[in-house]
């Protein structure tokens, strides 16, 4: 169960930038362009991806002795199912609203990719401990790009943060940020709009690694410099 | 176990599999089935919620002390193209219809609407259920898309209007009727300006018979029992 | 990407524009005629933020500005976007769509000669999916003055119903669903001999400015030709089965952005096809889906879209298109 801080940080980089499930892999494809068009929506359902995939990653390696090699697959993909099943009916029990924007996108996660390539590529090799935080990091690496996503599409298509947080606090109301006078720009909104940030977002990523990769190789001429925060611009 | 061991390798491994497997479904088929009894009551509860969200915008729960939803009545078939229609009472006395109308001429395909009518013969709102009308251009209809006039919506035109208004003045002024829109797109505030006067019309009409008829009836298009 | 064929000279790309843009000035002088200098307002604002988008970009990209900024490009799409926008939209919008054309068609791509998509039909269709209520308020011609045009474009107040007049298209599309015959839908103010009232002569402007384009050999007849051909064959066939459910040919060519269409926009020497089987599909295709739209779709215009779709096939026709290659049997591709 030991585990070095340097296993722990390398799960935290690869969940959150290197490894990062939409802008590395890009894989989830699905649900981070339909349900994208508000931060409040895409949050929550990156978040669903957390809790599924760390109480996916947790079970799993928990389980791992006792699931045959042969077997693996089929049993990693009803504990997932029935994961999604139990997180689906919470959603439709306790956020009924957001169950309804969500929709098909909650049962959904079952076949995200990332969470079986997870299972598989790692909980089924490591311990509980490792396994759990690489499913909450893998996730929550989802979640910021998901969540900036949304916000972009939803700053820009309407001008508003945060609009529909009242369906999960209830009193709480969208921040208006460019004012009422803001005319929107809807493509953002629509499934274009969800390709285009979702390429710019990638390229802002790929030109940091870039960027970063060009001053490692430089010579220590350069005052090395502390990388900034993970936050590409949008254009 | 004796008789595991009589079979030959691969067979044991087949029986261990699927013994696994078998057993794996049984457990987490038991998670979900416990998950769902737990939520049921919960769920019924939100659905419920849910549809009442449309209704109480037509029509303010203190006005009624029933439960509406439990007190419906539907006319399959009826010429208005309405849906159920709850009865709102407060102890013995009529207070309100709220109904179900259906227009099918929306540019995207057809619109739901909620609309209710109250006792002084006036409809006391208008809401748009689903939908499915140009983004940005015909979806003011719905008060939520009508951004540009958050405090006055186009659909809210529509409370204390006279239930009792002509046939041909339930439609856009752009056609003779009394009804705003705005510019760019009539399809739709048109297409609900004249199915919410069609049904608004019909359960008018029939009102004290819709009062009257027992809980769950089926009506024919003259709102009687068959 | 890149169609192999044309050269990128500065002189005769600068040659070209000025043509292009020379041909374009009947229309214009209809436009102003029929519906008022508020075009010319627009025509303006595009071509400033046109030279500006582009400065900037060649800039930040390192290349020459001043090569770049005098082939005349960058203009010819700001007035075909101009062209293309409700001549009273807010100016603001038109700076958007100028942007989107010249940063995000153009020059994401690598600038004049790389883009797949022709620069001025992508503003034009971001603008209308984005603004699809502003995109639709056309001014009623002959009814809004100077002044009131003026005022909507660089004003904000924008409660206009009642000077705006629905466009030929719109009309139409709009009776249809009402279940209104075409002969009866054709008795509106909307409509003059053949297509929109006023905006008919509009068209033939461009047609007289296309025309002018031929008669120099700026253009090929294959694109403008197939394009008429597309549109008019199709609504043809369908008006011939049910005139009274489908307008006519002409109609459809007398409206909307056909003529500019025809002759300015599916002949964009760097993104429509480069082989003469290849432009006449190409213009073909155009014309075929701008019907289509147009008659089934959601937004009142169809070229746009049917250039955009089109522009996303001109590598593979350009390709299965091209003359065999000597010493190759069958004429087999590579």
């Amino acid at each position: 169960m030991a585990m070095n801080f340097q296993h722990f940080k390398g799960c935290v980089r690869d969940g959150l930038w290197r490894h990062n499930s939409g802008l590395a892999q890009i894989l989830g494809l699905c649900p981070i362009l339909a349900i994208s068009t508000s931060m409040v929506n895409a949050v929550s359902l990156g978040l669903a991806t957390v809790v599924v995939m760390a109480i996916s990653n947790l079970v799993i390696s928990a389980l791992r002795r006792w699931i045959a090699y042969e077997i693996r697959i089929p049993a990693f993909i009803l504990i997932i199912a029935a994961l999604v099943t139990v997180l689906d009916l919470a959603f439709n029990a306790y956020l009924h609203s957001l169950y309804l924007l969500l929709g098909i996108f909650i049962p959904l996660i079952t076949t995200n990719c990332i969470v079986l390539a997870r299972a598989e590529a790692f909980a089924a090799k490591n311990g509980v401990f490792e396994s759990t935080l690489d499913g909450i990091m893998m996730g929550l690496g989802l979640v910021w790009v998901l969540g900036l996503l949304g916000a972009l599409r939803e700053l820009i298509s309407n001008g508003t943060l945060f609009s529909g947080i009242d369906m999960i606090v209830p009193g709480l109301s969208a921040i208006q940020v460019f004012g009422e006078d803001y005319p929107g720009f809807l493509l953002a909104s629509l499934p274009p709009g969800a390709f285009f940030t979702l390429a710019l977002l990638v390229a802002g990523f790929n030109a940091i690694n870039t960027h970063r990769a060009a001053k490692k190789a430089a010579p220590a001429a350069t005052p090395p410099t502390t990388p900034t925060a993970p936050a590409p611009a949008a254009d | 176990m004796k008789l595991l061991d009589a079979l030959p390798p691969a067979w044991r491994k087949a029986v261990s599999c699927a013994c696994g497997l078998v057993a794996f479904t049984l457990v987490f088929t038991a998670l979900m089935a416990f998950t769902y009894e737990m939520t049921r009551e919960r769920i019924d509860a939100a659905k419920d919620e849910q549809q009442m969200r449309l209704i109480d915008e037509v029509l303010p729960r203190e006005r009624y002390d029933n439960t509406l939803l439990a007190d419906a009545v539907s006319a399959p078939g009826n010429t208005a193209n309405v849906g159920r229609i709850w009865r709102a009472r407060r102890g013995a006395d009529a207070v309100a219809l709220v109904f179900e109308a259906f227009a099918d001429d929306g540019y995207g395909g057809r619109i739901e609407l909620i609309v209710g009518i109250g006792d002084d013969g006036r409809v006391t709102g208008v809401r748009v259920g689903a939908h499915h009308e140009t983004p940005g251009l015909g979806d003011y209809i719905e008060p939520a898309k009508d951004r540009r006039h958050q405090n006055k919506p186009w659909i809210a035109q529509f409370e204390g209007v006279d239930a009792n208004l002509p046939k041909a003045r339930w439609t856009v002024k752009k056609d003779g009727g009394d009804f705003d829109y705005r510019a760019g797109a009539t399809v739709s505030p048109r297409a609900v300006t004249v199915a919410v006067g069609r049904g608004v019309l019909w359960v008018n009409k029939h009102r004290a018979a819709l009062f009257e008829a027992p809980t769950d009836a089926k009506l024919n298009d003259e709102a009687r029992t068959e | 990407m890149t169609s192999p064929h044309i050269r990128l000279d500065n002189n005769s790309v600068q040659r070209v524009m000025l043509y292009v843009l020379l041909a374009l000035v009947p229309g214009i002088v209809a436009y102003v005629w029929n519906v008022g200098a508020g075009i010319l307002v627009n025509i303006a604002i595009a071509s400033v933020t046109a030279l500006g988008a582009e400065a900037l970009v060649l800039k930040l990209r390192n290349r020459p500005i001043a090569i770049t900024l005098t082939d005349g490009s960058a203009i010819v799409t700001a007035w075909l976007i101009a062209l293309a926008l409700p001549s009273i939209v807010p100016w603001w919008l038109t700076v958007i769509a100028v942007l989107i054309g010249i940063v995000g068609a153009k020059h994401l791509y690598g600038g004049i000669g790389q883009n797949p998509f022709n620069p001025a039909m992508a503003a034009y269709c971001a603008a209308i999916i984005a603004y699809p209520a502003l995109m639709s308020q056309w001014p009623a011609v002959g009814q809004v003055d100077f002044a009131t045009q003026l005022q909507l474009i660089l004003g904000g107040g924008r409660e206009i119903d009642g000077i705006t007049g629905a466009t030929a298209l719109d009309a139409m599309r709009t009776g249809l669903r009402k279940n209104e015959a075409v002969s009866a839908i054709f008795e509106s103010t909307a409509f003059g001999y053949a297509g929109g009232n006023g905006w008919e002569y509009i068209g033939a402007g461009y047609l007289l400015g296309g025309l002018f384009l031929l008669w120099r050999r700026i253009i090929s007849w294959h694109l403008p030709f197939a394009f008429i051909a597309g549109m008019g064959l199709t609504a043809t066939l369908f008006w011939a089965i049910s005139p009274e459910q489908y307008p006519s040919p002409l109609f459809h060519l007398a409206s909307g952005g056909a003529m500019l269409g025809a002759f300015f926009i599916v002949t964009d020497p760097v993104t429509s096809a480069s082989t003469p089987r290849g432009k006449l599909i190409f213009a073909a295709g155009v014309g075929i889906i701008a019907w289509f739209v147009r008659t089934f779709g959601v937004y009142p215009e169809g070229v746009a879209f049917g250039v955009l779709l089109m522009n996303i096939g001109v590598p593979l026709i350009d390709r299965k298109t091209q003359p065999p290659i000597f010493g190759r049997r069958g004429g087999k591709q590579p």
